[in-house]
């Protein structure tokens, strides 16, 4: 179909494409994404255009099933928390962080075992995001990406509490991880309003301080 | 043909033969012995040419043959029997004319005429069975033609379903004229259909018609004297139903000599299954007697699979007697698949109306077509799929092959399998660029748009709810890459493995053991080392014995070796008109060489030592517009001086690497062919392209062996890499929609 239109936009990155260059196509409007996973399409070209712009991405499009919206969103900020964890990496070892903490008031278990263990912080990193990668992939509870049982869409919370504390050890243990990775990608500004607008964390368990004025994030950075 | 008159001549003279047979008896042993004195002093020429005319014939006819000689010689001798042997011999010397020489010539043109006449009707036979044959094949399309009307009609309910489904994820309401009614309708349409095609819905086929039709089959398979062979025979077309006489006839050879006197009827058998004339006893003497005492299995084998033919094609087919349907099986057992997809095609369309889970229907909707796909594909090769090279001589072949179950294996390694889906991986966030398999076990390793590699082992698997497939789980994620992984490679050892990404480089890593915990704790030496060289994208990476090649989006071509104090040994540059590399290999069959795809949709095969460029695979005639040809992967044969390139222009092309032309270009997608590989033996290609399906190719004759429909796009983007285990039977791909599947 596409091949006979000339004037249509291919959105592909050939083999060759240099990395200014992926990804950069035109706009789709969601409407006119007739695939599964337009979802995901439509928040991933919302950050590249400006992934400073959080309430824009975090702006669910009319008609658009609520789970579904939380799911993909989830599944970005999982993804993209994987830059945070390849620079923890380099830094943060089970020598230095012998265990998963952000203030001195918690020591986080970590839940992929079977029974929770005290695991470094790193191996806390790895194994949340891996054990958030395996449910949300996990046929068992999310067969499909375009409708969620709702029984599924109450375990993105927990996934969310795990996840977030990845942001407060960076925060608190690796400081000039987070700025750099924050100024980057406003990701930890993104996910708290993400869990504050779906509800998806209590008030209490968000202690990374971020602001909710606009320039919040480079604001934080600075500090 | 020495086999026809032979057995022919055994039908035709059954009549003397019998009247001989009686005189003989008749007479009693003096008469014989005169007999055969007289036909070894008269008989001369005749005797000789007779013999001459059944040299073809066979030991039973040669003995038929004999009887009905000896019964003319009989009648010869009761009318000259009061002369005695000498006046015999005298008048055969002084007048051309004598008694017995007129008789002998009488005696000698009668067989002839008799032998032509049994030549006729061997030749009419032939010719019924021909008309029989071809009427079946008419049948057979017909069925053919109704069950494709039905496939179309499937895949457009399908196509609405999915237009609905897609209308209510967008509105969230249902579509205004489309009720939850509607597919309903829709499928008790396409019954209604198939009713008035094949004129007896196969459900109204009750238990009384289908007991009727089963005793109809077995007198139909006693009669027609159902041997073994006729297994084999099937299969063959007009041939088949000489040979068929062939079995036929030395059964009853073999019957004769067995039972005595009885030598005639089953020749008569063997005919009549062609002629099928009205004399009962005849058929059904032999056949019980032969038949059901040697071969009632088999016999209660082959009914039941041609049972299976017949039950398809219907009642109206095994009221007719005329049928030879041999060659109706291949269809019909195909239709029968096909009837079984309709069934559960159904299935999934109540599913889809009482669990809304569109995914799931939509997977297996979309396995589904997959497999009309293929079915279509296979055997048919219609649509679309016709106008790429998918060609249906390889069909019949694939068939009897598969039918026979012995004639695929008897190529060596030219065996043909489906391959089946088996192994969904999901763990990706976002779209898996490339996937490689370790060279022994059962382990691959894919790279993925969300910044990670992720190893896999196909022996941990978590069993799927409600599907066959087996899901599988990570073993370990590879976390170094700051943007999208777009390559991989693999050492031979399958110790190493090199990943190269967006950020431009080049990642080396041990693997780990493939039994590890996979919330092991982190070990920073799996991340061997980085290959920083790149200024950019790096798209490229393949690997032999210890060396790598890369190539990015940077310009450049390099050669590593990741050992080494400065692993990076060399830099290939080409001219600025062929602008930026997209995909590498090493050429197989060389050492030292590498052939590099550029933008320009050229390839270059560079002397690694040297640096300089050995050859460049140019097509001369297709120089002017080389737009849209870009080559989005490049794979050299394992064993041929052959270069095989994907292109976005849907084509794939084979180049000579020693002369540098184009050997063969084929059509082989819908949409761009993103991905090639080549099996370890050379035999078969594997393609994959932005219209969601892999197939598989016969390299030996170019043709499209296999299609499965495997990923889903996003946007324009489908299937990114696909490969084959080097050792095992798997295959696999990777695709834009974040899962990889391997097929067994």
């Amino acid at each position: 179909m596409k091949m006979a239109d000339g004037s249509t936009i291919l959105r592909r990155n050939r083999p060759g494409t240099t990395s200014k260059d992926f990804c950069r196509w035109p706009d789709e409007p969601l409407e006119e994404m007739d695939s599964t996973l337009a979802v995901q399409q439509f928040i991933q070209q919302l950050i590249k255009r400006d992934p400073s712009n959080v309430e824009l991405i975090l702006t669910m499009p009319e008609a658009q099933d609520e789970g579904v919206w939380k799911y993909e969103h989830l599944r970005q900020f999982c993804m993209e928390l994987n830059g945070l964890a390849v620079r923890l990496q380099k830094e943060c070892s089970p020598s230095t962080c012998t265990q998963m903490t952000a203030t001195d008031q918690w020591i986080f278990l970590c839940a992929a075992h079977k029974t929770p263990k005290e695991c470094p912080a790193i191996d806390y990193t790895r194994h949340t995001l891996d054990g958030a990668a395996c449910l949300l992939n996990s046929n068992k509870y999310f067969p499909s990406r375009v409708s969620i049982k709702e029984s599924s869409v109450t375990k993105l919370g927990s996934v969310c509490r795990r996840v977030y504390r990845i942001f407060s050890h960076a925060f608190f243990h690796h400081r000039r991880i987070f700025d750099e990775f924050e100024a980057e990608t406003y990701l930890c500004h993104r996910f708290t309003h993400f869990v504050t607008k779906y509800n998806l964390m209590s008030k209490e368990n968000l202690i990374v301080p971020i602001s909710d004025g606009e320039n919040a994030a480079p604001g934080e950075s600075e500090a | 043909m020495g086999t026809n008159s032979g057995a022919t001549a055994g039908i035709n003279n059954k009549p003397v033969g019998g009247a001989g047979a009686g005189v003989l008896g008749g007479v009693g042993g003096a008469n014989s012995s005169i007999g055969g004195v007289l036909s070894n002093s008269l008989g001369g020429g005749g005797g000789l040419s007779i013999s001459g005319l059944n040299s073809g014939g066979q030991n039973a006819n040669v003995g038929g043959l004999v009887t009905g000689m000896g019964s003319g010689n009989n009648m010869n001798d009761d009318g000259g029997n009061g002369m005695s042997g000498g006046p015999n011999n005298q008048q055969a010397t002084t007048p051309q004319y004598t008694i017995p020489g007129i008789l002998h010539f009488i005696q000698h043109e009668w067989s002839r005429f008799e032998l032509e006449r049994s030549q006729w009707d061997v030749d009419r036979a032939e010719l019924q069975a021909r008309i029989a044959m071809l009427l079946g094949e008419r049948k057979c399309l017909e069925s053919l033609k109704s069950d494709l009307t039905r496939r179309i009609k499937m895949l457009e309910y399908a196509l609405r379903q999915e237009r609905a489904k897609f209308y209510r994820l967008k509105y969230g309401t249902d579509p205004p004229q489309l009720n939850e009614f509607k597919p309903t309708n829709e499928d008790s349409g396409l019954t209604g259909d198939v009713a008035t095609d094949s004129e007896v819905p196969y459900s109204s086929v009750s238990n009384t018609t289908w007991r009727q039709g089963r005793q109809m089959l077995r007198q139909y398979l006693a009669e027609i004297g159902y041997t073994d062979n006729i297994i084999d025979v099937r299969s063959n077309r007009v041939r088949s139903i000489l040979g068929l006489n062939n079995n036929a006839e030395h059964d009853g050879s073999g019957g004769g000599l067995g039972t005595g006197g009885e030598n005639i009827s089953p020749n008569i058998n063997g005919n009549e299954s062609n002629k099928r004339a009205s004399d009962t006893e005849g058929r059904h003497t032999p056949a019980k007697k032969q038949v059901q005492q040697a071969s009632d299995g088999i016999i209660i084998d082959t009914e039941a699979a041609v049972m299976a033919n017949f039950e398809f094609l219907g009642p109206t087919e095994m009221s007719d007697d005329d049928e030879i349907s041999d060659d109706l099986e291949m269809v019909a057992t195909d239709s029968d698949d096909t009837d079984v997809k309709l069934a559960k095609r159904a299935k999934s369309g109540k599913d889809m109306l009482t669990e809304d889970l569109e995914a799931e229907v939509g997977e297996q909707l979309l396995n589904d077509m997959n497999l009309i796909n293929e079915e279509v594909d296979g055997s048919l090769g219609l649509g679309e799929l016709a106008q790429l090279t998918v060609n249906n001589e390889s069909d019949g072949a694939y068939d009897s092959n598969a039918k026979d179950g012995t004639g695929g294996s008897a190529g060596g390694a030219g065996y043909r399998k489906t391959w089946n889906a088996k192994y969904t991986l999901r763990s990706h966030f976002d779209g898996v660029r490339s996937l490689i398999f370790h060279p022994e076990e059962p382990v691959l390793i894919t790279a993925s748009e969300d910044h990670t590699l992720k190893l896999w082992n196909l022996q941990k698997t978590v069993q799927a709810k409600k599907s066959a497939s087996l899901d599988v789980e990570p073993l370990y994620t590879f976390r170094a890459h700051t943007g999208p992984v777009l390559c991989l490679g693999m050492s031979t050892s399958g110790e190493t493995c090199y990943s190269g990404g967006l950020d431009g480089n080049i990642e080396c890593w041990q693997l780990p053991s493939p039994n590890i915990d996979p919330y092991d704790c982190y070990d920073p030496n799996v991340h061997s080392s980085t290959l920083e060289g790149h200024t950019d994208a790096v798209w490229g990476l393949t690997t032999m014995q210890n060396n790598i090649v890369s190539c990015s989006a940077d310009g450049t071509v390099k050669l590593w070796s990741p050992y080494n104090k400065d692993p990076m040994l060399r830099t290939y540059t080409a001219a600025e008109a062929e602008g930026v590399p997209s995909s590498v290999d090493f050429v197989r069959n060389e050492v030292d060489h590498i052939v590099v795809a550029y933008n320009s949709a050229h390839c270059i095969i560079y002397d690694t030592e040297t640096g300089k460029q050995v050859i460049k695979l140019e097509a001369a005639q297709e120089m002017s517009g080389n737009t849209g040809k870009f080559i989005n992967k490049v794979v050299s044969h394992p064993t041929l001086p052959v270069t095989i390139t994907a292109h976005e222009d849907r084509h794939i092309r084979f180049w000579d690497n020693t002369s540098g032309t184009l050997v063969h270009s084929m059509v082989a997608h819908l949409e761009p062919v993103t991905s090639l590989a080549v099996d370890a033996h050379g035999l078969y290609l594997l393609s994959g392209s932005h219209d969601c399906s892999i197939r598989l190719w016969n390299l030996d004759n170019k043709t499209c062996v296999q299609e499965i429909t495997a990923h889903r796009k996003k946007f324009d983007e489908s299937i990114f890499d696909v490969a084959f285990h080097a050792t095992k039977p798997y295959i696999a791909s990777a695709g834009a929609d974040g899962l990889a599947k391997v097929f067994v």
